[in-house]
Protein backbone atom coordinates (compact mmCIF):
# COMPACT_ATOMS: atom_id res chain seq x y z
CA UNK A 1 0.00 0.00 0.00
CA UNK A 2 1.48 3.62 -1.11
CA UNK A 3 0.49 5.90 2.28
CA UNK A 4 0.42 9.18 3.03
CA UNK A 5 -0.31 9.72 6.51
CA UNK A 6 0.62 13.23 8.52
CA UNK A 7 -1.38 12.40 11.39
CA UNK A 8 -4.77 14.70 9.67
CA UNK A 9 -4.48 13.05 6.40
CA UNK A 10 -4.53 9.24 5.57
CA UNK A 11 -4.82 8.72 1.82
CA UNK A 12 -3.99 5.39 0.04
CA UNK A 13 -3.65 2.85 -2.58
CA UNK A 14 -3.98 -0.77 -2.08
CA UNK A 15 -3.62 -3.64 -4.37
CA UNK A 16 -4.93 -5.93 -1.83
CA UNK A 17 -8.65 -5.69 -0.54
CA UNK A 18 -10.04 -2.51 1.58
CA UNK A 19 -11.05 -3.05 4.93
CA UNK A 20 -13.66 -0.02 5.39
CA UNK A 21 -14.73 -1.55 8.40
CA UNK A 22 -11.62 -1.24 10.19
CA UNK A 23 -10.54 1.96 8.76
CA UNK A 24 -13.59 3.48 10.24
CA UNK A 25 -13.22 1.84 13.32
CA UNK A 26 -9.71 3.55 13.49
CA UNK A 27 -11.81 6.89 13.60
CA UNK A 28 -14.43 6.50 15.98
CA UNK A 29 -13.07 7.70 19.01
CA UNK A 30 -9.86 9.07 17.80
CA UNK A 31 -10.29 12.28 17.84
CA UNK A 32 -11.70 13.67 21.15
CA UNK A 33 -12.45 17.32 19.11
CA UNK A 34 -14.69 15.32 16.54
CA UNK A 35 -18.23 15.63 17.04
CA UNK A 36 -19.24 13.46 13.68
CA UNK A 37 -17.31 11.44 11.43
CA UNK A 38 -18.89 10.73 8.30
CA UNK A 39 -18.03 8.51 5.48
CA UNK A 40 -18.36 6.82 1.51
CA UNK A 41 -18.04 3.24 0.56
CA UNK A 42 -17.60 2.62 -3.23
CA UNK A 43 -18.12 -0.67 -4.20
CA UNK A 44 -18.18 -2.77 -7.61
CA UNK A 45 -22.00 -2.68 -8.85
CA UNK A 46 -23.46 -5.83 -10.17
CA UNK A 47 -24.30 -4.79 -13.78
CA UNK A 48 -25.22 -7.51 -16.84
CA UNK A 49 -22.67 -9.25 -17.65
CA UNK A 50 -19.63 -7.89 -15.46
CA UNK A 51 -17.41 -10.29 -13.91
CA UNK A 52 -14.73 -8.35 -12.70
CA UNK A 53 -13.81 -4.22 -12.41
CA UNK A 54 -10.14 -3.56 -12.83
CA UNK A 55 -8.45 -0.38 -11.80
CA UNK A 56 -5.35 0.98 -13.41
CA UNK A 57 -3.62 4.40 -12.26
CA UNK A 58 -0.44 6.03 -12.72
CA UNK A 59 1.78 5.80 -10.04
CA UNK A 60 3.32 8.53 -8.56
CA UNK A 61 0.29 11.06 -9.65
CA UNK A 62 -2.04 9.18 -7.97
CA UNK A 63 -0.67 9.59 -4.56
CA UNK A 64 -0.13 13.51 -5.03
CA UNK A 65 -3.50 13.83 -5.74
CA UNK A 66 -5.21 11.88 -3.59
CA UNK A 67 -3.07 13.85 -0.84
CA UNK A 68 -3.92 17.20 -1.98
CA UNK A 69 -7.64 16.27 -2.21
CA UNK A 70 -7.51 15.42 1.21
CA UNK A 71 -5.18 18.26 2.51
CA UNK A 72 -7.66 20.68 0.94
CA UNK A 73 -10.65 19.48 2.34
CA UNK A 74 -8.84 19.11 5.82
CA UNK A 75 -8.39 22.79 5.65
CA UNK A 76 -11.59 23.61 3.93
CA UNK A 77 -13.66 22.04 6.89
CA UNK A 78 -11.14 22.29 9.56
CA UNK A 79 -11.29 18.51 9.67
CA UNK A 80 -9.66 16.18 12.86
CA UNK A 81 -8.84 13.39 10.23
CA UNK A 82 -9.29 13.02 6.22
CA UNK A 83 -9.00 9.61 4.87
CA UNK A 84 -9.39 8.59 1.42
CA UNK A 85 -8.23 4.76 0.63
CA UNK A 86 -8.53 3.41 -3.10
CA UNK A 87 -7.92 -0.25 -4.43
CA UNK A 88 -6.42 -0.50 -7.48
CA UNK A 89 -6.17 -4.42 -9.73
CA UNK A 90 -8.67 -6.35 -10.20
CA UNK A 91 -12.12 -6.69 -8.08
CA UNK A 92 -15.31 -8.95 -8.61
CA UNK A 93 -18.92 -7.43 -7.51
CA UNK A 94 -19.79 -5.97 -4.24
CA UNK A 95 -16.12 -5.70 -3.33
CA UNK A 96 -14.92 -1.70 -1.89
CA UNK A 97 -13.26 0.22 -4.83
CA UNK A 98 -12.32 3.13 -2.60
CA UNK A 99 -13.33 4.17 1.10
CA UNK A 100 -13.53 8.25 2.07
CA UNK A 101 -14.21 9.57 5.42
CA UNK A 102 -13.92 12.84 7.49
CA UNK A 103 -13.91 13.51 11.45
CA UNK A 104 -14.87 17.15 12.04
CA UNK A 105 -16.10 18.55 15.38
CA UNK A 106 -19.61 18.70 13.47
CA UNK A 107 -21.66 16.95 11.78
CA UNK A 108 -22.05 19.37 8.47
CA UNK A 109 -18.43 19.87 8.07
CA UNK A 110 -17.81 16.11 8.28
CA UNK A 111 -20.67 15.23 5.70
CA UNK A 112 -19.75 17.92 3.52
CA UNK A 113 -15.82 17.06 3.44
CA UNK A 114 -16.74 13.33 2.25
CA UNK A 115 -18.88 14.96 -0.37
CA UNK A 116 -16.22 17.23 -1.80
CA UNK A 117 -13.60 14.52 -1.60
CA UNK A 118 -15.21 11.75 -3.32
CA UNK A 119 -16.28 14.34 -5.90
CA UNK A 120 -12.76 15.57 -6.64
CA UNK A 121 -10.94 11.93 -6.55
CA UNK A 122 -13.79 10.95 -9.22
CA UNK A 123 -12.41 13.78 -11.80
CA UNK A 124 -8.68 14.68 -10.50
CA UNK A 125 -6.94 11.59 -9.20
CA UNK A 126 -5.70 9.32 -12.41
CA UNK A 127 -7.59 6.51 -12.16
CA UNK A 128 -9.57 4.38 -15.24
CA UNK A 129 -11.89 1.36 -14.97
CA UNK A 130 -12.25 -1.37 -17.44
CA UNK A 131 -14.70 -3.65 -17.32
CA UNK A 132 -14.67 -7.12 -17.80
CA UNK A 133 -17.33 -9.16 -19.19
CA UNK A 134 -18.34 -12.69 -20.12
CA UNK A 135 -17.70 -11.16 -23.67
CA UNK A 136 -14.53 -9.53 -23.77
CA UNK A 137 -13.90 -6.25 -21.41
CA UNK A 138 -14.02 -1.92 -22.26
CA UNK A 139 -12.90 0.85 -20.80
CA UNK A 140 -15.31 3.23 -18.72
CA UNK A 141 -16.17 6.60 -20.09
CA UNK A 142 -16.53 9.57 -17.65
CA UNK A 143 -19.62 11.15 -17.09
CA UNK A 144 -20.58 14.51 -17.25
CA UNK A 145 -22.18 14.38 -13.94
CA UNK A 146 -18.95 13.47 -12.27
CA UNK A 147 -17.78 16.68 -13.77
CA UNK A 148 -20.58 18.32 -12.75
CA UNK A 149 -20.19 17.14 -9.39
CA UNK A 150 -16.50 18.49 -9.23
CA UNK A 151 -17.48 21.67 -10.44
CA UNK A 152 -20.31 22.04 -7.83
CA UNK A 153 -17.48 22.20 -5.33
CA UNK A 154 -15.33 24.01 -6.94
CA UNK A 155 -17.62 26.56 -7.67
CA UNK A 156 -18.57 26.99 -4.52
CA UNK A 157 -15.06 27.41 -2.67
CA UNK A 158 -14.12 29.79 -5.64
CA UNK A 159 -17.02 32.32 -4.45
CA UNK A 160 -16.63 31.63 -0.82
CA UNK A 161 -12.57 32.99 -1.77
CA UNK A 162 -13.63 35.66 -3.90
CA UNK B 1 15.40 17.28 -28.32
CA UNK B 2 14.30 14.22 -27.39
CA UNK B 3 10.69 13.07 -26.20
CA UNK B 4 9.44 10.74 -24.59
CA UNK B 5 5.60 9.92 -24.91
CA UNK B 6 2.99 6.97 -22.74
CA UNK B 7 -0.37 6.74 -23.88
CA UNK B 8 -2.37 5.06 -20.93
CA UNK B 9 -5.73 3.10 -20.41
CA UNK B 10 -7.73 3.32 -23.37
CA UNK B 11 -5.65 5.77 -25.27
CA UNK B 12 -2.92 2.76 -25.03
CA UNK B 13 -5.10 0.07 -27.06
CA UNK B 14 -6.11 3.06 -29.16
CA UNK B 15 -2.60 3.93 -30.28
CA UNK B 16 -1.53 -0.15 -29.82
CA UNK B 17 1.43 1.28 -27.96
CA UNK B 18 2.34 1.87 -24.63
CA UNK B 19 4.39 4.79 -26.05
CA UNK B 20 7.61 5.58 -27.26
CA UNK B 21 10.39 8.33 -28.00
CA UNK B 22 10.09 11.29 -30.27
CA UNK B 23 13.11 13.35 -31.80
CA UNK B 24 11.38 16.66 -32.17
CA UNK B 25 12.88 20.22 -33.75
CA UNK B 26 13.95 22.47 -30.94
CA UNK B 27 12.16 25.35 -29.79
CA UNK B 28 8.14 24.79 -30.80
CA UNK B 29 8.07 22.00 -29.05
CA UNK B 30 4.57 21.89 -26.83
CA UNK B 31 1.84 18.98 -26.51
CA UNK B 32 0.40 20.20 -29.58
CA UNK B 33 2.53 19.91 -31.37
CA UNK B 34 3.35 16.61 -30.52
CA UNK B 35 0.11 15.11 -31.42
CA UNK B 36 0.28 17.32 -34.70
CA UNK B 37 3.40 14.98 -35.58
CA UNK B 38 2.02 12.05 -34.63
CA UNK B 39 -0.83 12.48 -36.59
CA UNK B 40 1.71 12.70 -39.26
CA UNK B 41 2.13 8.77 -39.97
CA UNK B 42 -0.71 7.52 -37.49
CA UNK B 43 -4.29 8.04 -37.96
CA UNK B 44 -5.15 6.82 -34.55
CA UNK B 45 -3.42 10.11 -32.69
CA UNK B 46 -6.27 11.23 -33.53
CA UNK B 47 -7.69 10.55 -30.65
CA UNK B 48 -5.11 12.46 -28.83
CA UNK B 49 -6.24 15.94 -30.13
CA UNK B 50 -9.69 15.24 -28.01
CA UNK B 51 -10.11 17.91 -25.64
CA UNK B 52 -11.07 15.36 -22.90
CA UNK B 53 -7.74 14.17 -23.19
CA UNK B 54 -5.88 15.23 -19.86
CA UNK B 55 -1.83 15.34 -19.83
CA UNK B 56 0.66 14.15 -17.10
CA UNK B 57 4.45 15.96 -17.78
CA UNK B 58 6.96 14.57 -15.62
CA UNK B 59 4.28 12.97 -12.89
CA UNK B 60 2.48 16.22 -12.43
CA UNK B 61 -0.92 17.12 -14.24
CA UNK B 62 -0.40 19.91 -16.40
CA UNK B 63 -3.72 22.07 -18.42
CA UNK B 64 -2.85 21.98 -22.05
CA UNK B 65 -0.91 22.70 -24.46
CA UNK B 66 2.37 21.80 -22.36
CA UNK B 67 5.64 23.29 -23.34
CA UNK B 68 8.17 20.45 -23.85
CA UNK B 69 11.92 20.40 -23.00
CA UNK B 70 14.55 18.16 -23.76
CA UNK B 71 14.11 14.64 -21.51
CA UNK B 72 10.75 15.78 -20.99
CA UNK B 73 7.88 12.56 -20.19
CA UNK B 74 4.23 13.31 -21.25
CA UNK B 75 1.48 10.94 -20.70
CA UNK B 76 -1.71 11.01 -22.59
CA UNK B 77 -4.70 10.18 -20.51
CA UNK B 78 -8.07 9.74 -21.22
CA UNK B 79 -10.65 11.36 -18.70
CA UNK B 80 -10.19 9.85 -15.17
CA UNK B 81 -12.79 7.39 -13.98
CA UNK B 82 -11.82 6.65 -10.00
CA UNK B 83 -14.32 6.70 -6.83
Amino acid sequence: MACIDTGIIDTGILDTALDPAAALARLAGADLSAGGVASFLGQVRQEDGLTALELEHYPGVTEQALARIAQTAAQRWQLDRAVIHHRVGRMIPGEPIVFVAAAAPHRRAALDAVGYMIDLLKTEAPFWKRVHTDSGSHWVDAADTDRRAADFWLDQMASEDA
Amino acid sequence: MQITVKYVAALRDRMGRPGETLDLPEGAADSEAVIARLRETDTAAEALAHPSVRLILNDTIVPRPAVLADGDVLAFCPPFTGG
